[in-house]
C-alpha cells in the first residue's frame, strides 16, 4: 500500500475556504441576475380559498410572481421506485400543510424589492385543524395530510427467529417506551440556488446540495425536460449533515422564473427561513421489549417505532427502513421483530440526517443494555461484549459483517476512561456511562431507482505526470475531494498536488453518483477511483514492459512519481508522465483515459460494510440546579483503514458535538405548529465552549469492500454519544433519561432527593411568544 | 434584512441630543449596536434615524473620582470593564457580570450602559450595579439629570428615558472596605446563552455583622428586582448559613418569573433561590476576606 494512505494530508479546499476565497453558491452574481424570495405559510394547516398577486407584481422592480397553479403539476420525491411516495409540489396547490410550507415565489430586481413583493401577496386561507405529533395524527377522526389512512404512509415489518417464545422463556425482559426530539443540521451555509435558463432551452443550476444527480433527475421530471438538457453544478458547500439531498422548492422555482423572466434568479435562505422549514432529525416514539438470559445472553427484542415525518415523505421512508436495521445491530439478537410507521403531522418534514435512524433506534438499544445491566448486576461492558457482533456473522437480508472491531472497541474505551475505577468511584453529582454505534457505509437498496451506477468517476492521466479525477461524488465539507484524491494519488504513487479534482457537475462529471448520504462516499466513490486508477496503471505497466522488454512475471508498481519493477532497479522506470507520454504514442495520440464504476453486489439490501464503536462519558451534574456538564468522552471506533486520519479527527469530534446538542440542549419549541425558537440564541446548539476534552482511538480493521480497508467514519459516531451521556447523568442523579434532550428541568424532577415542584410544565404550552428578554 | 434607515454619527453630545429630539419617536441611539441591530433584522425596532455614540468623545472612559466612585462611560464596551483590573480588584462582581455578559465578540461590539438600556429583566449587569446602588447620567436637549439606577428600569425593554434623552454613563459609589459583592447567573443550556436567571448580592460587615445588605435578582420578574426583604433576614445579624437559606427563600418568593423557550417559571423560581443562596455565600465570603485585609 502506499505511504499517501493512512496520512494525514490537508484538503484540497481548505486554503481557499481559510482565507474566504472557496465560492459558494450566494458568492455569485450572473448579469442581469434577479433575486427570489417565497412567500410561507403562517398555519400549519389550511385550505388555499385565493391568492392575490396583484399588488406584488406591481411593485416596481418585480418581474414574476408565481404560486402553485403555475408551476407544472408534478409531484416530486427521492422515493423514486415507490411514485406513491412522492407527494411533495414546489408550491403549495391547494392546501398548506406546516408553518413554513412555500405558497409563491417573486422574482426581482433586487433582495430588498423581492421581500417587499412577497410580504404583498395576499392569500386567503381557511384554517383546518392540525395534528402536531404522532398520537394525535393516528387518533380516530384525526384530520389527513394526505389520502393516507391514519396518516401512515410508509410501514415496515423485519420479523426473523422466534420472538414471542424467546421473550417467553427468558429470564428476564423488560418493555420500555421512549420520546426522541427533532434535531436540526444546523449547516453554517444557508441553502442557495442560482439558475439561468440559457437561450438554447437548457437548464443551468447551481445549487448547495449534497446530491446533483438527484436534483438534475427532479428538476427534469418537474420541468418536463431530459435529463440530460438539466446542469445541475455543486460549487463549494458549506454543510449538509442530510438536510441537502432532495430537490428544493428554491431550486425549482428558481428555474422555472428563470424561463420566466429570461434571467438568472437566485434565491438564498435566510437564517430563521433555515430554522421554520429546514429537513430534521426525525422525532420519534419508540417501544423495545427486550430478554436476556440470567447470564445476560440476549434472546429476543421486539421494537416497534412511530415516526413524527412532518408534512411530507421527504427521506422519510428511508429513515424507518433503517430505524428497523439499526435496532437489530450491534448484538446478537437470535429473534428481531421490528414494526416501524412513518406518520405525518403538522410540522416540517423531517429527512435525512447524520446517523439517519441510528440515533434514535440505538438511543433505545443503548438505554435498554445500561438499564438491564443494574438490574442483571452485570457490568454494561461485560454485558455487552457477551452479546456483541462479531465479524462473519449474517443477518439475511439485514447485515453480513466483513470486519468489525466492536469488542476490541469496548475493551479500549473501558481501558482508556479507567472504566472500572471510575465506576467504583461514582458519587452523588458525579457519573459515567456508555454507548455504542454500529453504522453502514453507504446504501444498497436502490429507492432512487437510478439506472447508472451507484457511483462512477473518470480519471485522465497526462504526460506532464498530472491526473485528473472527475467525479459526481460532492465534497460538502466533509472532505471527500481530499479522501478521493488521496486514494488515486496513492494508488498511483503520486502526490497530492499532482491530483486536479472536479466535482461536481452533471455536464462533465460522469454519470452518475447518487450523492452523499449514509456515508456512502469513500466506501463507494473511493472504490470506483480505485478500479479507474488500475486500469491506468495496467496501461502504464504495459508501456514500461515494451519499453524495457520486461519478462511478463514481473510485478511492476508506481511509487514515487515513477513506473517501476516492484523492488527492482531503477534504470529500468519510467516517471508517471513519460509512461503516459509512451502510452499515448504506442496509440497515436489516444488520451488516456479511463472510467471506474461501483455499485454494491452480493452485501443485501443494506449496506456493503458496517463499522463499529463504542463510547464512555463523564458527566458532572449541579445537583442544585440540574445542569449537566459533560467532563470527558472518550471513544474508541473502527473504520477500517483510516484514509486520512485528520480526516476521521474531524468527522469524530463534528459528531460528538452534534451527539452532545441531541443529548443535552436542542429542542425545536413550537407553539401551536409555529417555532418559538428559531434562532441560534435559542435553538441551543452546542458551541465550542461546550465541547468537552476527550481522547479518540481508532481500532483498526480491514473492511475487504472498501478502498484500502476503509468504510464509514464519523456518521455514526452521533448516535453513542446521547446513550452514553444519559447512563451517566443516571448514574449521577439517579434519574434516567427515556424522553430526550435532558434538560436541567428534567434531571431535577426525575432525581430522587432533589426539591422541586411535581407539576410538570410542557414548555410548549406556554406562549413564548409574549416573552421579552433579549 | 436590516430595513432602510438614515444613520449619523455626531461628534458632540449637544448634536446627538438635538437630531434624536428631532427625530422624535423615530429615532433611536446605538453604541454597540449589539441589541439594536438584532432588534431591527427581526423588525422589533422599525427607527427612522440611528445615531450612533461611536465618535462623541469621552464616552468610552472608565473613571475613578476622587472619593472613589467609578463612572463607566456610554460607549465602555463589556470587554473593557471585563478586563479593567481596578474594578477587577475593587469591584469583582462587577467585572464578572460584563465577562459573563454573551460572547467574546458581543463584548467587543456591546457596551455595559447598552446593557442596561436594553432593559432586558435578564441583563447581566443590571443585578450587580443596582445592588451597588449605581445610578445613571443623563443628558437631554436641554438638560443634565443624574437618576438612581433603582428608578431607571420601567418594564421589560423600558427605561425612564424620554424622547431626546442619552445615557451618558453609569455611576456607582465607592463601597465600604469589609463589603463583597458577587453575581451568579444561570442559562439552563449551553455556555453562549442569555441568562434565565441571576442573582446579585452585596454584604458589607462592621464588627463581625452585616451591616449593609442587598440582593438583587435578574431575569425573573419584569424588571431587575431588588428584594429588600430578603436582604433584611441578614442585617444586623451575624452571618450564619440558615440565614442565608432563609433570605434565599424569600427571594424565590419575592420574584414573578414567566415561562419561555429558555425556562419555565417554576425552574427559575427554583434556580434563583440557589442563585440567591450561593451569591450570599460568595459576598459573605468576599467581604471577610476584604474586612481582613482592611483590619
Amino acid at each position: 500500500m502506499s505511504d499517501l494512505i493512512g496520512t494525514s494530508v490537508s484538503h484540497p479546499g481548505a486554503a481557499a475556504k481559510a482565507r474566504g476565497a472557496a465560492l459558494f453558491t450566494d458568492d455569485m452574481t450572473l448579469p442581469g441576475m434577479l433575486h427570489g424570495r417565497l412567500l410561507l405559510s403562517p398555519l400549519p394547516h389550511a385550505r388555499i380559498l385565493s391568492i392575490d398577486t396583484s399588488k406584488a407584481s406591481r411593485l416596481p422592480g418585480v418581474k414574476a410572481v408565481i404560486t402553485g397553479s403555475d408551476l407544472p403539476r408534478v409531484s416530486y420525491g427521492n422515493w423514486r421506485l415507490f411514485p406513491e411516495t412522492q407527494d411533495e409540489y414546489g408550491l403549495a396547490l391547494d392546501r398548506v400543510r406546516f408553518v413554513g410550507d412555500e405558497v409563491a415565489a417573486v422574482a426581482a430586481i433586487d433582495r430588498d424589492t423581492a421581500v417587499e413583493a412577497a410580504a404583498l401577496i395576499q392569500v386567503e386561507y381557511e384554517e383546518l385543524p392540525a395534528v402536531f405529533d404522532v398520537d394525535a395524527a393516528m387518533a380516530e377522526g384525526a384530520p389527513l395530510l394526505h389520502d393516507c389512512a391514519g396518516n401512515v404512509s410508509v410501514e415496515r415489518r423485519i420479523d426473523y427467529g422466534e420472538v414471542d417464545k424467546g421473550l417467553a422463556a427468558a429470564d428476564y425482559v423488560r418493555e420500555d417506551t421512549f420520546t426522541v426530539q427533532a434535531q436540526l443540521h444546523g449547516y453554517m451555509e444557508p441553502c442557495s440556488a442560482l439558475a439561468r435558463w440559457e437561450p438554447d432551452g437548457r437548464l443551468t443550476v447551481w445549487t448547495s446540495t449534497q446530491t446533483p444527480y438527484i436534483v438534475q433527475c427532479h428538476l427534469a421530471s418537474t420541468l418536463g425536460l431530459r435529463e440530460n438538457d438539466v446542469r445541475v453544478i455543486k460549487p463549494a458547500v458549506g454543510g449538509g449533515f442530510g438536510g441537502k439531498m432532495e430537490l428544493r422548492s428554491w431550486e425549482l422555482c428558481a428555474a422555472f422564473l428563470s424561463r420566466l423572466t429570461g434571467r438568472p434568479v437566485k434565491f438564498t435562505l435566510t437564517r430563521e427561513e433555515e430554522f421554520i422549514l429546514a429537513r430534521r432529525r426525525h422525532p420519534m416514539k419508540l417501544r423495545s421489549k427486550v430478554g436476556f438470559r440470567k447470564d445476560g445472553t440476549l434472546v429476543a427484542k421486539d421494537l416497534q417505532i412511530l415516526l413524527d415525518g412532518g408534512a411530507y415523505n421527504a427521506m422519510g421512508p428511508t429513515a424507518t427502513f433503517l430505524c428497523g436495521n439499526f435496532g437489530a445491530m450491534l448484538y446478537r439478537y437470535p429473534a428481531y421483530r421490528f414494526w416501524g410507521r412513518h406518520v405525518y403531522t403538522n410540522k416540517p418534514p423531517a429527512s435525512a440526517m447524520r446517523g439517519f435512524g441510528a440515533p434514535q433506534s440505538l438511543f433505545v438499544s443503548e438505554s435498554q443494555m445500561n438499564m438491564a445491566a443494574g438490574e442483571l448486576g452485570i457490568d454494561p461492558i461485560e454485558l455487552r461484549i457477551k452479546n456483541a457482533m462479531r465479524t462473519g456473522d449474517v443477518i439475511p437480508d439485514v447485515a453480513t459483517i466483513s470486519s468489525c472491531g466492536f469488542i476490541e472497541s469496548l475493551e479500549k474505551v473501558a481501558e482508556m476512561s479507567r472504566w472500572k475505577e471510575k465506576q467504583a468511584d461514582c458519587r452523588p453529582g458525579r457519573g459515567i456511562g456508555v454507548g455504542c454505534y454500529s453504522f453502514i457505509s453507504g446504501g444498497v437498496f436502490n429507492w432512487f431507482n437510478t439506472q447508472y451506477p451507484f457511483t462512477a468517476v473518470e480519471v485522465r492521466a497526462f504526460a506532464d505526470g498530472t491526473v485528473h479525477l472527475l467525479t459526481m461524488a460532492s465534497d460538502i465539507g466533509q472532505g471527500s475531494d481530499g479522501v478521493l484524491a488521496q486514494i488515486l494519488a496513492g494508488e498511483l504513487g503520486l502526490r497530492m498536488e499532482d491530483v486536479r479534482v472536479t466535482a461536481a457537475d452533471t455536464a462533465i462529471t460522469p454519470q452518475a453518483d447518487l450523492g452523499t448520504w449514509g456515508s456512502r462516499v469513500t466506501l463507494m466513490a473511493g472504490n470506483a477511483t480505485l478500479d479507474a486508477a488500475r486500469q491506468i496503471k495496467e496501461e502504464l505497466f504495459g508501456a514500461l514492459s515494451a519499453r524495457y522488454d520486461l519478462n511478463v512475471i514481473y510485478d511492476l508498481e508506481c511509487r514515487g512519481g515513477r513506473v517501476q519493477i516492484k523492488g527492482g532497479k531503477k534504470d529500468k522506470s519510467l516517471s508517471f508522465g513519460e509512461a503516459v507520454a509512451l502510452v499515448q504514442r504506442a496509440n497515436r495520440g489516444k488520451p488516456l483515459v479511463a472510467r471506474g464504476y461501483y455499485t454494491p453486489r452480493g452485501k443485501g439490501l443494506v449496506t456493503p460494510a458496517f463499522s463499529f464503536g463504542a463510547q464512555v462519558a463523564e458527566v458532572e451534574v449541579d445537583t442544585d440546579t440540574g445542569v449537566a456538564k459533560v467532563e470527558r468522552m472518550w471513544t474508541a471506533h473502527d473504520c477500517g483503514v483510516p484514509i486520512n486520519p485528520a480526516g476521521v479527527e474531524g468527522q469524530l469530534e463534528g459528531s460528538i458535538h452534534m451527539g452532545l446538542g441531541y443529548a443535552l440542549s436542542e429542542e425545536v419549541v413550537t407553539v401551536n405548529g409555529r417555532m418559538a425558537n428559531a434562532s441560534f440564541l435559542d435553538y441551543k446548539l452546542p458551541s465550542t465552549l461546550d465541547m468537552p476534552p476527550g481522547e479518540s482511538v481508532t481500532i483498526e480493521t480491514y473492511e475487504p469492500e472498501g478502498p484500502f480497508g476503509a468504510k464509514e467514519a464519523g456518521e455514526g459516531l452521533v448516535s453513542p454519544t446521547a446513550p452514553a451521556i444519559a447512563d451517566a447523568v443516571c448514574q449521577a442523579t439517579g434519574y434516567r433519561c427515556q424522553d430526550l434532550p435532558i434538560t436541567p428541568e428534567k434531571i431535577l424532577r426525575g432525581s430522587s432527593g432533589m426539591a422541586f415542584g411535581p407539576s410538570a410544565i410542557g414548555r410548549t404550552s406556554h406562549p413564548a411568544d409574549e416573552e421579552e428578554q433579549g | 434584512m436590516l430595513p432602510h434607515i438614515e444613520y449619523l454619527l455626531p461628534e458632540t453630545l449637544e448634536e446627538a441630543c438635538r437630531l434624536l429630539a428631532e427625530a422624535g419617536d423615530g429615532g433611536v441611539v446605538m453604541a454597540g449596536g449589539t441589541d439594536l441591530l438584532v432588534k431591527m433584522k427581526a423588525g422589533g425596532v422599525v427607527p427612522r434615524l440611528v445615531v450612533a455614540l461611536g465618535r462623541v468623545p469621552g464616552l468610552d472612559r472608565i473613571a475613578f473620582s476622587e472619593q472613589g466612585d467609578v463612572s463607566i462611560g456610554a460607549t465602555t464596551r463589556l470587554a473593557d470593564v471585563a478586563g479593567n483590573e481596578r474594578i477587577a480588584y475593587e469591584l469583582p462582581a462587577v467585572a464578572e457580570a460584563a465577562a459573563d455578559t454573551a460572547t467574546p465578540q458581543i463584548r467587543n461590539m456591546g457596551t455595559v450602559v447598552g446593557n442596561l438600556c436594553n432593559a432586558a429583566p435578564s441583563a447581566d449587569n443590571a443585578p450587580c450595579l443596582l445592588a451597588l446602588e449605581g445610578s445613571v447620567s443623563i443628558q437631554g436637549p436641554s438638560s443634565l439629570r443624574e437618576l438612581p439606577l433603582a428608578e431607571f428600569f420601567k418594564g421589560p425593554g423600558l427605561t425612564a428615558l424620554s424622547c431626546g434623552e442619552i445615557v451618558t454613563r453609569v455611576v456607582v459609589p465607592k463601597v465600604g472596605r469589609a463589603s463583597g459583592l458577587s453575581y451568579r447567573s444561570l442559562s439552563a443550556r449551553g455556555r453562549v446563552d442569555i441568562a434565565a436567571a441571576g442573582a446579585a448580592a452585596l454584604v458589607e460587615l462592621a464588627d463581625g455583622v452585616c451591616c449593609k445588605v442587598r440582593v438583587v435578582l435578574g431575569g425573573v420578574a419584569p424588571v431587575p428586582l431588588p428584594v429588600p426583604e430578603a436582604a433584611q433576614v441578614l442585617e444586623g445579624t451575624e452571618p450564619a448559613a440558615d440565614r442565608i437559606v432563609a433570605a434565599a427563600a424569600r427571594a424565590a418568593a419575592a420574584c414573578t418569573p414567566i415561562s419561555d423557550v429558555r425556562a419555565s417559571a417554576e425552574y427559575r423560581r427554583h434556580v434563583v433561590e440557589v442563585l440567591t443562596r450561593r451569591a450570599l455565600a460568595q459576598a459573605l465570603e468576599r467581604a471577610q476576606a476584604n474586612a481582613g485585609r482592611a483590619s
